[in-house]
């Protein structure tokens, strides 16, 4: 299992949008190209500084990952949920990772 | 071989710093992925609307598959390529060439350092077979009048449609059906080919109108010095 792990800064009035976005585009556009949704969660909102999203799609491998980026490409639905969801954030970082062997998930 | 280029258009609030990785990404890209051959980048100098060019090859089909299934291609590449990526720092294709590449039997592509250009042309896709030989044979001729041009490739753009696999296409018509490759040794030689007496250059100058029986509609042109990757310091 190879985990796709996006962190992404978000304005505190921005989370709900954003979240909606995942929830109602990304969720069903990535499931739909062969991902699955490991995790969404949010740092807290009341500290003043940007809230950070998590999101974790994952997938078997980087062969799957070819066919799910292939699935996306030809997705207009994709080009939608990247346009909205950048519009709404102030920055990220996206990063593979392959999870240790006593990992759950 | 498949030759193929990636055009990229950076984005106006794109960071220096990860557009300088993207760039070295390219660049470097044999040096992490082995099946990818003659890695080169450079900045646009023409008037098109893309910045970045990078320029490589697969020896076949199946190295080309090795490479898009590459951790390195998913984790550093696509990290400021993608559209859904948050260090994405490439805006939206509008020229239609983000991917366009050809098919040929040995490496006619290769230069070492100078300048490479790209002619784009959009062919009559109802044009006779025998035209667009007869368009070709020219284009690959050239050189033979015009010293300056030290290489001259054309082909179909099969990669533009082909991008997942390298041969089947899963997309429709690309926008460009035909990549024409040049190679200069220096700026100062395509300046020379572009404002010489040679008559493809007169035909360029024209806008391609009414030659090879009219059979080019649309042409555009991207020419860059070309970035090797740099000597290893181990």
């Amino acid at each position: 299992m190879v985990h796709l792990v996006d962190n992404v800064e978000v304005e505190p009035e921005c989370v709900e949008r954003y979240l909606a976005v995942v929830r109602d585009l990304a969720v069903p556009v990535m499931t739909g190209a062969g991902a699955s949704l490991v995790s969404c969660a949010t740092t807290a909102e009341e500290d003043g500084e940007p809230v950070c999203i998590q999101i974790v799609w994952g997938f078997e491998g980087y062969e799957q990952w070819n066919v799910i980026r292939r699935n996306l490409v030809l997705d207009p639905r994709w080009y939608e949920y990247a346009s909205r969801t950048a519009a709404l954030r102030t920055g990220g970082r996206r990063r593979f990772y392959t999870p240790a062997d006593f990992s759950p998930t | 071989m498949l030759r193929r280029f990636e055009t990229y258009a950076v984005a106006a609030d794109a960071p220096a710093d990860p557009v300088r990785r993207l760039e070295e990404a390219c660049r470097d890209c044999g040096r992490h992925i082995p099946e990818v051959l003659d890695s080169a980048v450079g900045w646009n100098l023409s008037g098109a609307p893309v910045h970045l060019v990078w320029e490589h090859a697969f020896e076949s089909p199946e190295a080309y598959r090795r490479y898009m299934v590459h951790p390195f291609h998913a984790t550093v590449l696509d990290r400021y390529i993608l559209p859904d990526s948050p260090e994405r720092v490439v805006a939206d294709d509008t020229m239609g060439a983000g991917l366009v590449g050809y098919r040929c039997e040995e490496p006619v592509f290769r230069i070492d350092g100078g300048v490479r250009r790209l002619v784009l042309l959009r062919l009559d896709t109802a044009a006779a077979r025998r035209d667009v030989a007869q368009l070709h044979e020219a284009l690959v001729a050239v050189p033979a009048r015009v010293p300056e041009m030290a290489v001259s490739v054309v082909g179909a753009n099969t990669m533009g449609p082909a991008w997942f696999d390298g041969v089947t296409p899963i997309t429709g018509p690309p926008r460009w059906t035909h990549v024409w490759e040049q190679g200069f040794a220096s700026l100062a030689d395509l300046d020379a080919y572009r404002h010489g007496s040679s008559p493809l250059a007169a035909v360029e100058r024209a806008g391609w109108r009414g030659w090879a029986g009219g059979i080019v509609r649309r042409a555009a042109e991207i020419h860059y010095e070309r970035m090797t990757p740099e000597p290893r310091r181990d």
